[in-house]
């Protein structure tokens, strides 16, 4: 299993925020990920992408085994999270959610204003005044470049924004808890181009202080922004390397087959 | 082009004309109906309405009076009615939407015996009630009635919170859960402001279906002449009165009862107007 | 701004971990309650009506005797009045509402199709208290004077069915609640059945229609089949309603404990002999007989709800609901 060497020669450079050995994930009775070994380093974003089905979202999905919630679904083998293994038994969902946040591919706020969709997590986990509360929401939107159009409307329904305005609220709303990892499960796939820019750009922004990992079937988005990218198929991890090297120097074969087209 | 004739043709079209025109005429029967039946109550109704019938009390055989003690009776059984079915109902609902998922055969159960609660004879629940709560205790009450009317009330909410909690996005459901927010919080404070609507909608479909209901009573709280506040003595309501005022051979006890018939009905089709339109107004709160 | 504090969520994780266990467990007693509910109905009235089993026996069923003095009961009055009324309401209901069923899916413009959706299904809103009153003064009056004669007259005499229809206009009788009882259930049958007829993927319809198919062809021949399952289901609930339908039929049926062939003559149901002889029940053996009736009653309607609910989630399951 050669094919994720020259990944790691890179990251001798940069420490790994969550390490994968050998991860089975069944989704009842289905083998829907073999074997997946994956380093993935901090403060950097790193996109997973593959044709449909190749377990990309699966993956993503283990990371604060958010699968949990559903039944039949199980994973082996362990995912080291600054050296601890979340999938343990006694590693606390709600504690693993607060270092590792999530966005989703379609952005739906609580049906709150826009202050409270972010007041709500906030307010869960920590004791805060009033006033050390609006500091941090305000920091929030700012951190999802939401701050400028929302400011003089922060108590009406989070759901009169736009659909990339409500995308960009449930980023402001995750990365209000200062999670050390941001999930993103293809983001931008519901956005028009001009809000998904936006949101590119973000998170090109929010890249020194989060280890970012991203879902996406669009492989030019993961060329922009990425640092790092893994290439699935079938539910195996078929290569891992820096972005500029897999696109263009491709390991595998199969790799290679994908980023060129010769299929979906 | 070719015109379509020749004899099947024409007798296919000939049906499709029957069939049609029966399924107008079906429709205009129904409709004639309940036009019937809404005319002849609000008019009859209406002749009978004073203001004695929200300051008196029912009167004996062939007396004048009013409806005060039923009305005051059906509005506390109603009540308790609702106050005994809603929460149930939905702390059932909400185990058979968010729950069960490991548990397939009890949720199916759960929700198959809730089905047949749902559109079973209320005189049976009458029963049930009296046995469970009158037998028990040697004498007809309000609060068995307000029992019985709860047992109505639960499969209509239970099914309502069901299925309006279904409907809630997923990732409404997993957004929450990836803050850390525990799951019993999630449910209360995020699932259910988003499923409200449709709850309170199904807590009103309740409402709307105690309100006219009388078999149920007859062996639970059966009624009460006099004016009293005490839930625990045999407590008059607005059916029973009027299923009793009507069957008599006075006519001042049939004008109460057609009073009593009136407000009912409007009662009801209000309440089911108003829950529509609301419903209507306010689906389920999430991103659209 | 600092992130979250470890040591304080770990001491959370544990009560967190406990008041979800707490919650879900009321959640699932809260379920509970729904079945226990069903059970505990089902055996308080067979222990009530267990002195009227013991003494009666198997007999209670086939009895037709009413005697309270005598200390007699038998439920085939009521049983044969509540099958008969029953079968009126459903003879009248099923094509009805399959009409208005075609009519608001398939005849009706569109705009019309929501209002009327609406007046129906009022119909179903109205307390069957309402239907009884409205019964007992506007329709039986109406049914003695213009209907019930005419029946007699020109029914009367027909070879097979004439004794059916032969009798006094007295108004109240079988065959007046079995009208009321059949509109009451119109608008549950047609909701179904509007309902189901909409599920049908339009590609179905569309195909039928692009072969040149009428609409009452397109209806019968395809929507009809795939619904087939449901629409028996529907027409099972409406059933189970009118088998336990009380108020609407305790106003017009008459109450009578006697059997007659004619459908003009008064007579008894299930239903309507609990509500009225209740209060009147002077002695153990007589109360045990009608809550013995309850249980019948229960029993019957359990069965053909759970067939409807059966036959109508045949229909989802297939569609992969």
């Amino acid at each position: 299993m050669d094919d994720t060497t020259r990944g790691s020669d890179l990251l001798e450079a940069s420490r790994t925020k969550i390490s994968v050995r050998n991860l089975d994930f069944y989704y009842r009775g289905y083998h829907a990920l073999k074997n997946v070994n994956l380093d993935i380093p901090e403060r950097t974003i790193t996109s997973i992408i593959g044709p449909s089905g190749c377990g990309k979202s699966t993956l993503l999905r283990v990371f604060n085994r958010i699968y949990s919630a559903y039944p039949g679904l199980e994973a082996t083998g362990e995912v080291l999270l600054d050296g601890e293994n979340i999938l343990d038994e006694s590693f606390s969902l709600n504690r693993l959610r607060t270092r590792v946040g999530m966005v989703f591919q379609k952005g739906v706020p609580f049906p709150l204003s826009i202050y409270e969709n972010i007041a709500y997590g906030l307010r869960h986990h920590f004791k805060l005044s009033r006033v050390q509360l609006d500091e941090r929401i305000e920091h929030a939107l700012h951190e999802s470049a939401l701050w400028n159009e929302v400011k003089d409307k922060l108590h009406t329904s989070a759901l009169s924004l736009s659909g990339g305005q409500q995308q960009r609220l449930c980023i402001a709303r995750a990365v209000a808890l200062r999670p050390q990892v941001l999930l993103l499960d293809e983001p931008t796939s519901a956005l028009d181009p001009i809000a998904t820019g936006r949101i590119e750009q973000l998170l090109n922004e929010l890249r020194d202080d989060y280890t970012i990992v991203i879902v996406t079937h669009n492989m030019q988005q993961a060329a922009r922004i990425s640092s790092y990218t893994a290439y699935m198929f079938l539910g195996e991890m078929i290569e891992f390397g820096a972005t500029a090297e897999l696109f263009t120097r491709p390991q595998r074969r199969q790799t290679e087959d994908y980023i060129t087209g010769r299929f979906g | 082009m070719l015109r379509a004739t020749g004899f099947f043709y024409r007798r296919r079209r000939a049906a499709d004309l029957i069939a049609k025109t029966l399924g107008v005429v079906a429709t205009a029967f129904g409709l004639f109906w309940l036009i019937w039946i809404l005319v002849v109550t609000l008019n009859n109704g209406v002749h009978a309405l004073s203001p004695a019938i929200f300051t008196q009390t029912t009167p004996p055989p062939g007396g004048q009076g009013g409806l005060a003690n039923a009305l005051y009776g059906s509005l506390m059984m109603s009540v308790l009615g609702v106050l005994i079915g809603a929460p149930l109902g939905i702390a059932a609902g909400t185990y058979l939407a968010e729950f069960a998922e490991r548990h397939h055969a009890w949720r199916e159960s759960v929700r198959f015996v809730n089905d047949i609660l749902l559109s079973a004879p209320s005189i049976v629940l009458g029963l049930f009630v009296y046995t469970l709560a009158v037998r028990s205790v040697g004498h007809f009450s309000g609060w068995s009635g307000g029992i019985a009317l709860g047992l109505i009330v639960l499969p209509v909410v239970v099914r309502t919170t069901d299925e309006t909690l279904r409907l809630v996005p997923n990732v409404m459901r997993e957004a929450a859960l990836s803050l850390g927010i525990p799951r019993w919080k999630v449910t209360v404070q995020v699932l259910y402001r988003a499923a409200a609507p449709g709850i309170l909608t199904g807590v009103l479909l309740g409402l709307a279906r105690i309100s006219g209901e009388t078999a149920p009573l007859l062996f639970t709280s059966l009624n009460n002449q006099f004016w009293t506040t005490n839930l625990n003595a045999p407590t008059a309501s607005v059916p029973v009165v009027v299923f009793q005022f009507a069957m008599s051979p006075y006519e001042s006890w049939h004008a109460l009862a057609w009073a009593g018939a009136f407000i009912v009905t409007v009662f009801v089709l209000l309440l089911s107007v108003a829950t529509r339109a609301y419903l209507l107004r306010n689906r389920i709160d999430s991103a659209g | 701004m600092l992130p979250v504090d470890e040591a304080h969520i770990k001491a959370r994780a544990a009560a967190e971990t406990r008041q979800d266990a707490a919650f879900r467990w009321s959640l699932f007693a809260a379920a509970g309650v729904v079945l226990l509910i069903l059970g505990a109905a089902a055996v308080s009235m067979f222990w009530g009506g267990r002195l009227a089993f013991a003494t009666f026996g198997w007999r209670f069923i086939i009895n037709d005797e009413w005697d309270a003095v005598g200390h007699q009961f038998g439920a085939f009055v009521p049983i044969y009045g509540t099958l008969v009324s029953s079968a009126i309401a459903m003879i009248i209901a099923i094509p009805v509402s399959f009409g208005i069923a075609l009519f608001l899916t398939e005849i009706a413009p569109i705009w019309l199709r929501g209002p009327i959706g609406a007046a129906i299904e009022l119909l179903a809103g109205i307390p069957s208290i309402i239907y009884g009153m409205w019964g007992l003064f506007s329709f039986v009056p109406f049914m003695a004077a213009n209907i019930l004669p005419w029946v007699n007259r020109n029914l009367g005499g027909v070879p097979w069915i004439g004794p059916l229809f032969r009798g006094p206009p007295l108004g109240i009788g079988m065959l007046t609640a079995g009208i009321v009882l059949g509109i009451m259930v119109i608008p549950f049958i047609s909701a179904v059945m509007r309902d189901v007829f909409q599920t049908v993927p339009a590609s179905l319809k569309e195909s039928a229609y692009a072969l040149g198919s009428t609409t009452w062809e397109v209806v019968w021949k395809v929507v009809l089949p795939y619904t087939r399952s449901a629409v028996v289901g529907g027409i099972f609930l409406g059933l189970g309603r009118a088998l336990g339908e009380t108020m609407a039929v305790t106003f017009v049926l008459g109450n009578a404990h006697q059997l007659s062939t004619s459908l003009l003559m008064p007579g008894n149901s299930i239903a309507a002999t609990i509500a009225n002889e209740f209060t009147e029940a002077d002695s153990d053996i007589y109360l045990s007989s009608l809550i013995a009736l309850g249980f019948l009653l229960f029993v019957v309607t359990f069965v053909v709800l759970a067939i409807a609910r059966v036959m109508l989630y045949n229909l989802a399951r297939r569609e992969g609901r």
